[in-house]
C-alpha cells in the first residue's frame, strides 16, 4: 500500500499489568472505510486511542497521516475528527454553545443536516441518546477532517438515525475522507466497510478486504433430516456434514451451488421434504463467530 | 480558544448551583465575616483570612472539583481530540478560578477598606500573596484532582490541603516562628502581615509559596489524568 493514512506495526498497549493490545498490525489507505470489529474488551477502543494520539503505546510503531500521533498530536489534531465512545459533553451547555465552542461559526447547515437545528438552544442533558450521538458526529465533521475516527457511532440509535449517520459517512467517503470505524453492528460493517479487521483478545484474528474475508469462510446449508434417514443416506457432498441430535443437518461447504444442487436432486428423486431449508454464503457474523471461537481463522 | 473554553467554563460554573455557591458565595460570606470579626484585632489578620478562604474555596476546591467533574464526564478526553493543545485545554478549564480569585480578593479588600482598614504599606507584597497563593493552590488542585475520581469525592479529598492552608495561615499570624512557612498557608499570611507593616521575612515567605507551587506542580505531573479509563 502506498502512503497509507494509518500504518501500524506491532502495536502493544498495557494498563498496568494487563496487556490489552498484544501486537496489532493495520494499514488503512486514503479514502477507504476500515472497520475494526471485536467483542467488548477485545482492544478496539485502546487501538483507537493509540491512533488518535491519546495513549502512548507500550510497543510497536504507529504512523497516522505520516506522523507519530502521540508525540506529534498537534500535527494531526486539526486534520482528524473523532467520535469517542463516550460523548464527553458537559451537560449544562446547549447544542449551539457546544458547536460554537468546538469551532467558531454559525454551523446552521450542519445542524440542519443532522436534524439538530431545532434543538440548538436545548441543554445537552435534555437531548435523547440519538440526538447526542448526532451532535457527536456533527462536531467530528465540522472541520472537514481528512481522517475520521468513529468509535461505535451508532450504538443506541434507532434505525432512522442510524441510516442518517450512514448517509453522512457515505457522503464523507465520497469526498475522499478516510474513516476508521468500530461497531458492534456487523451489518453496518458489511454495508459500509471496504476492508476490516476483527480483534480478539488484543490481536488481529482476521483481516482483509470484506469480499475476501467473506469468501474465505465456508458457506452453509442447513435443513431438518427427513424421517428414517441418516447421514449415510445423503448424496456425496464436498462440504463437511454435521448431524445434530435434534435432527438438524448442517453442511459447511466451499461449493454452495454444487452441494445444494446435489441435495435438491436427492430430495426430488426420493420425494423427500427438506424442512426449514436454508442456504447462504458466509456472513460477517459467521466470520466473527469463527474468529471468536478460534475456528477457521483466516488471514486474507 | 482559551477564552472560548474559559467562557464555557464560566457558564458551566454559573449553571451548577453547588459549584457556583462554593466559588462565589462562600469566600465572600467568610470574607465579610472575617472583616467584622477580626477587623479590630488588626486588619492584616482579617485580610489574610479573607485571602486564604478565597484561595481555598475559589482556587483550590474549584480547580479540584472542576477537573474531577470534567474528567468524569469525559469532557477532558473530548477536548483533547479537538483543535486545542493540552496546555490550552487545561488553562481554559482553569480560567474561572484563576480569574475569580484576584477579583474576589480585590472586592474583599475593598470591603475591608470601606470598613476602616488602612491602606497596605507594601501593596506589592499583597499582590505577591494573591498571585503566589493562587499558583500554589492551583497546582495543588490539579494534583488533588488526580486522586479524585468523582466530583462528589472532592469534598473529602480537598480536606487535608484545605485545612493545612487555613491552619498554616492561622498558625503563622502573629507568630515569628519561621517553621510556620512550611505550611502552605504560612507564606500567604506572612506576606499579608508584612504588607501591613507587620514582622516577618517576605523573601522566605515568597520562597515558601514557590516551594509549594513546585511540589504541587511535580505532584500534578505525576497524578493528573485526562481520562477516567486509565
Amino acid at each position: 500500500m502506498r502512503n497509507p493514512v494509518i500504518d501500524v506495526t506491532g502495536l502493544r498497549c498495557r494498563y498496568g499489568d494487563f496487556e490489552a493490545v498484544r501486537g496489532v498490525d493495520l494499514e488503512v489507505a486514503q479514502g477507504e472505510l476500515f472497520a475494526l470489529l471485536g467483542t467488548n474488551g477485545a482492544g478496539k477502543t485502546t487501538v483507537l486511542e493509540a491512533l488518535e494520539g491519546l495513549r502512548a503505546p507500550s510497543g510497536g510503531r504507529v504512523r497516522v497521516l505520516g506522523v507519530d500521533p502521540h508525540r506529534e498530536r498537534s500535527a494531526i489534531r486539526a486534520r482528524t475528527g473523532v467520535v469517542l465512545q463516550e460523548s464527553g459533553f458537559p451537560a449544562d451547555l446547549t447544542v449551539g454553545e457546544m458547536a460554537r465552542l468546538w469551532r467558531r461559526g454559525d454551523h446552521g447547515p450542519e445542524l440542519e443536516r443532522l436534524d439538530l437545528a431545532h434543538r440548538r438552544d436545548v441543554r445537552i442533558k435534555q437531548l435523547s441518546g440519538g440526538e447526542r450521538r448526532r451532535l457527536d458526529l456533527l462536531l467530528a465533521v465540522l472541520g472537514r477532517p481528512e481522517l475520521l475516527f468513529l468509535d461505535e457511532p451508532t450504538t443506541g440509535l434507532d434505525p432512522e438515525s442510524r441510516q442518517r449517520t450512514w448517509e453522512v459517512v457515505r457522503g464523507l467517503l465520497a469526498e475522499g475522507t478516510t474513516v476508521l470505524l468500530t461497531t458492534h453492528y456487523l451489518e453496518e460493517a458489511e454495508s459500509l466497510a471496504h476492508r476490516l479487521a476483527i480483534l480478539h483478545e488484543g490481536v488481529v484474528a482476521v483481516s482483509g478486504a470484506l469480499v475476501d474475508v467473506l469468501a474465505a469462510q465456508p458457506a452453509r446449508i442447513s435443513f431438518d433430516m427427513p424421517g428414517r434417514h441418516d447421514v449415510a443416506s445423503l448424496p456425496m457432498l464436498t462440504g463437511d456434514v454435521v448431524h445434530a441430535p435434534s435432527g438438524r443437518v448442517d453442511v459447511r461447504t466451499r461449493d454452495l451451488q454444487e452441494d445444494l444442487g446435489a441435495l435438491l436432486a436427492w430430495a426430488r428423486r426420493d420425494g423427500l421434504v427438506l424442512g426449514r431449508l436454508r442456504a447462504h454464503q458466509a456472513s460477517l457474523e459467521d466470520v466473527f463467530h469463527a474468529a471468536r471461537t478460534g475456528r477457521e481463522v483466516v488471514a486474507a | 480558544m482559551i477564552t472560548a473554553l474559559g467562557a464555557a467554563e464560566f457558564k458551566l460554573l454559573l449553571r451548577n448551583r453547588t459549584a457556583a455557591s462554593l466559588a462565589f458565595g462562600m469566600p465572600l460570606l467568610l470574607g465579610g465575616y472575617f472583616a467584622l470579626a477580626f477587623g479590630d484585632e488588626g486588619w492584616s489578620t482579617a485580610v489574610a483570612l479573607q485571602l486564604l478562604s478565597t484561595l481555598g474555596f475559589t482556587v483550590y476546591v474549584t480547580t479540584t472539583t472542576s477537573l474531577a467533574s470534567r474528567r468524569q464526564d469525559h469532557y477532558l478526553k473530548r477536548l483533547r481530540t479537538g483543535a486545542a493543545s493540552d496546555a490550552v485545554v487545561l488553562t481554559g478549564v482553569l480560567l474561572p478560578p484563576l480569574l475569580l480569585a484576584p477579583a474576589q480578593a480585590a472586592l474583599l479588600l475593598g470591603v475591608s477598606l470601606a470598613a476602616g482598614a488602612p491602606l497596605p504599606a507594601r501593596p506589592d507584597l499583597l499582590a505577591l500573596a494573591v498571585v503566589g497563593g493562587a499558583a500554589a493552590c492551583c497546582a495543588a488542585g490539579v494534583a488533588t484532582s488526580g486522586v479524585t475520581s468523582t466530583a462528589e469525592l472532592a469534598q473529602i479529598t480537598t480536606g487535608p490541603f484545605f485545612l493545612a492552608l487555613l491552619g498554616g495561615g492561622i498558625w503563622s499570624l502573629g507568630s515569628t516562628d519561621a517553621r510556620t512557612l512550611l505550611a502552605p498557608g504560612g507564606g500567604v499570611a506572612e506576606l499579608v502581615e508584612v504588607a501591613w507593616g507587620g514582622p516577618g521575612d517576605p523573601g522566605l515567605a515568597a520562597l515558601s509559596l514557590l516551594g509549594w507551587t513546585a511540589v504541587g506542580g511535580a505532584l500534578a505531573v505525576r497524578l493528573f489524568r485526562w481520562d477516567a479509563r486509565t
